[in-house]
């Protein structure tokens, strides 16, 4: 049969229908499910725009990428997440396509292409952008398509990434589900904008708006759409205009529309009118059609049956999934033993810290294709901001040293997308502080990836970020010690050299680390601090601090350009008879207790010093676990020194006495020898 | 196989909702998607309908107000 006056093959529709059909039996379950008690759990309905998704289905295959958000299960449904995984998913149960541990907010199943589902608005744009990068570099023709409402089109993410893949001419299409509503309010009371495609054409690439409750109207943009995107020329942005049926959350009808309205919207209902087209042009019968949806009932019944049979997954599978390996998971009582480097290559160079880290870039970026830089101002000349990356996009090229718009949520985004494809990207953020325009990408969507989704997708990442502070002349916005942010992110790994020989080996680590590593480089040192760094690729272990001064008297715990200060310190209290031991952390997270305790035990005192504000930072963690673990062993309480409680003053005067300095920190000594 | 009825949870906020009137008479019968009571919570006032087809086992009086999860009725 041809397409006649219907503009579309009729099998193609017959099989959206049956996509519509199976998506409105999963949502006519859950509301049951709801509604009689059966179970409990958030739920937040797409009904009336199932026709986007079905008619998706029938131009993309598993290969092409799919975002999503939590208002999502259309989405997955027709992508082809198995709905027994994703029933017990959404129950919280072990046969769960993550484990349980997600839920349906967060489902991640790559056999099927649906790769990330985000319940943060707009955060999936920056993430897809990433996996179309991957595509792209590797020269597949995957299409990277990532589904958000009209709610979206108003955060920030959503824009930074839109700008982003048309500067780049990324294979990746916005799928804004204009459904009419942002949560509970609707168009125009959130936005002036008479539409959202011309968005896109504001930032130089093609949008289209087309009718979501069509399917062949639909099928036919789309096919355009995807076929575009495909050959590689460049992003697209869709408007599918449709209705969204169904409450923000909960089930039942959306009582926040105006009756008249919701009673207009019914009349357009995507699965009622292709299910009677069908019927009209002959394609159908009744009976096929019945036999159909009955088809699609039983088998979303089947699978929820046999979800409610799954274990609900158990406590004890709390601590795994955060990072590849448990071990890393910081836990009181369980202090594992990692080996330290062994012997460093002999041949050495003069390096500074800058130089250091360029050295392992390069070691890294020569030795693996997939490692690609990307961050403000990282091409040649000036190789970055403070010059970490120069020289590498003179020999590397513009693909693999990627200057990005001044957006730093599209810069992590494409970070993590990539690296769920599998690729090693090195995003750049420059100072510490500005850790804050990008912390949803980092702590909801880099950190959590993995435990999200069951160890199904992750994020092997590397973030390098700047930390100004104790210099002078930067102010309250570029001087901040931020890691403890970090710290309290369960899922990120945080290292922190304080000389340019640990930087090259920690770096080289934390590129070829299966999670996310955030880097933390001090201004102080990058310039000023020169050693013999070792030639060729060597590897500094996450996880081993670093006896850098023995002594017997009292262990000073520090890590980045305290460090330094603290070996200072030592020095001058060596004069008046006090032996201070100096541990360099260099790993935050996994932290490295087991060489902490050990030398604690031998001094019996112990101050941990840091940049940061001492309220609520690393030291009071540290110190705490000293004091349960030696009580009793202990000469004198283990304690802590940071910065006073203010921001970092612009004043010199301020800003030297505000973080600890070497006097500081001898005092500090002394008093706790005393005591 | 019975089925349970539990006042169930609509929405985040919700933690209680009231069975504002039973629509079916117990022990009767009643087809999958018939309405068979008014929920009333915060936000709004639901029509909930049955899960699967039976007889009606009313458990509870409406006009009260119910932790969600708890019990009031059965389909058998």
């Amino acid at each position: 049969m041809g397409q006649g006056n219907l503009g579309i093959e009729p099998e193609v529709l017959k099989a959206i229908y049956g996509q519509m059909a199976r998506i409105r039996a999963v949502d006519k379950a859950i509301q049951a499910g709801l509604s009689a008690g059966k179970f409990m759990f958030t739920y937040w309905p797409m009904t009336g725009q199932e026709c986007i998704p079905a008619t998706i289905s029938q131009l993309v295959t598993e290969r092409d990428y799919m975002v999503t958000t939590y208002r999502g299960i259309h989405d997955q449904v027709a992508k082809g997440v198995d709905l027994y995984g994703m029933f017990a998913e959404a129950l919280g149960r072990e046969d769960g396509v993550n484990k349980g541990k997600g839920g349906s907010p967060h489902i991640s199943d790559p056999r099927s292409g649906s790769m990330v589902t985000t319940a943060i608005v707009g955060a999936g744009a920056p993430i897809a952008n990433g996996l179309a990068i991957s595509a792209k570099e590797r020269g597949e023709d995957r299409v990277t398509i990532v589904n958000f409402g009209d709610g979206a089109t108003s955060i920030g993410a959503v824009h930074e990434a839109m700008n982003l893949a048309g500067a780049w001419k990324l294979p990746v299409i916005f799928m804004c589900q204009n459904n009419q509503w942002g949560e509970y309010t609707p168009i125009p009371e959130y936005t002036a904008s008479p539409n959202f495609f011309g968005r896109a054409e504001a930032l130089g690439f093609k949008g289209v708006q087309l009718d979501g409750n069509d399917p062949a109207a639909f099928y036919k943009g789309m096919s355009e759409v995807i076929e575009g995107v495909r050959k590689g020329n460049g992003p697209v942005f869709v408007e599918a205009l449709t209705y969204r049926m169904g409450p923000h959350a909960g089930v039942g009808e959306n009582y926040n529309a105006d009756k008249d309205v919701l009673a207009a919207a019914k009349t357009r209902a995507p699965l009622e009118k292709t299910r009677a087209l069908l019927i009209e042009a002959g394609i159908s019968s009744e009976d096929e059609l019945s036999a159909l949806e009955a088809a699609a009932k039983a088998e979303v019944e089947d699978a929820i049956a046999r979800a409610l049979q799954s274990p609900v997954t158990p406590a004890t599978e709390t601590l795994t999934d955060v990072f590849a390996d448990v071990d890393c998971v910081p836990k009181r009582g369980h202090y594992p033993v990692r080996e330290a480097e062994g012997a460093l290559p002999a041949t050495v160079e003069t390096m500074s810290m800058v130089q250091a880290i360029i050295d392992a870039q390069h070691i890294a970026m020569t030795a693996n294709k997939e490692v690609f830089i990307l961050g403000e101002d990282v091409g040649d000349p000036q190789g970055g901001v403070f010059g970490t990356n120069k020289g590498l996009q003179t020999e590397f090229g513009k693909n693999r040293v990627r200057p990005t718009p001044i957006a730093e949520q599209a810069i992590i985004g494409a970070a993590i997308g990539s690296s769920i494809a599998g690729m090693r990207p090195i995003a750049e953020i420059m100072f510490a502080d500005f850790l804050g325009v990008c912390l949803d990408q980092i702590a909801n969507h880099a950190a959590k990836q993995r435990y999200m989704s069951g160890s199904a997708t992750h994020a092997p990442m590397t973030i390098r970020i700047q930390a100004g502070g104790g210099m002078g002349g930067f102010g309250a916005q570029h001087s901040q010690s931020t890691e403890a942010w970090l710290l309290h992110t369960p899922g990120i790994k945080v290292v922190y050299p304080s000389n340019p020989v640990d930087a090259k080996g920690l770096l080289l680590s934390a590129i070829d680390d299966p999670d996310p590593v955030v880097m933390i480089e001090s201004m102080m040192l990058l310039y000023t601090l020169k050693d013999q760094v070792p030639t060729g690729d060597y590897r500094i272990p996450l996880g081993v601090a670093k006896v850098k001064r023995e002594g017997t008297d009292v262990t000073l715990i520090s890590y980045g350009w305290e460090l330094n200060n603290c070996l200072a310190a030592a020095e001058e209290l060596a004069k008046e008879g006090i032996s201070a031991e100096v541990i360099d952390l260099r790993s935050l997270v996994p932290i490295d207790y087991h060489r902490i305790l050990d030398s604690v035990k031998k001094t019996g005192r112990a101050l941990v010093v840091h940049a940061a504000v001492e309220f609520c930072g690393l030291g009071a963690e540290i110190a705490s676990t000293i004091n349960e673990e030696l009580w009793g062993k202990l000469k004198a309480p283990a304690t802590r020194l940071g910065a006073d409680y203010a921001p970092i003053a612009y004043s010199n005067a301020i800003e030297t006495s505000q973080v600890p300095n070497a006097n500081s920190i001898a005092a500090r000594v002394r008093a706790l020898v005393k005591s | 196989m019975s089925t349970t009825l539990t006042i169930p949870k609509l929405e985040m906020s919700m933690s209680e909702g009231t069975l504002a009137e039973w629509k079916v008479d117990d022990g009767a019968d009643v087809k999958e998607g018939d309405v068979i009571y008014i929920l009333e919570t915060n936000k709004t006032s639901r029509d909930i309908e049955a899960p699967t087809s039976g007889k009606l086992v009313r458990k509870a009086e409406a006009g009260e107000t119910y932790d969600v999860g708890t019990e009031i009725g059965e389909i058998v």
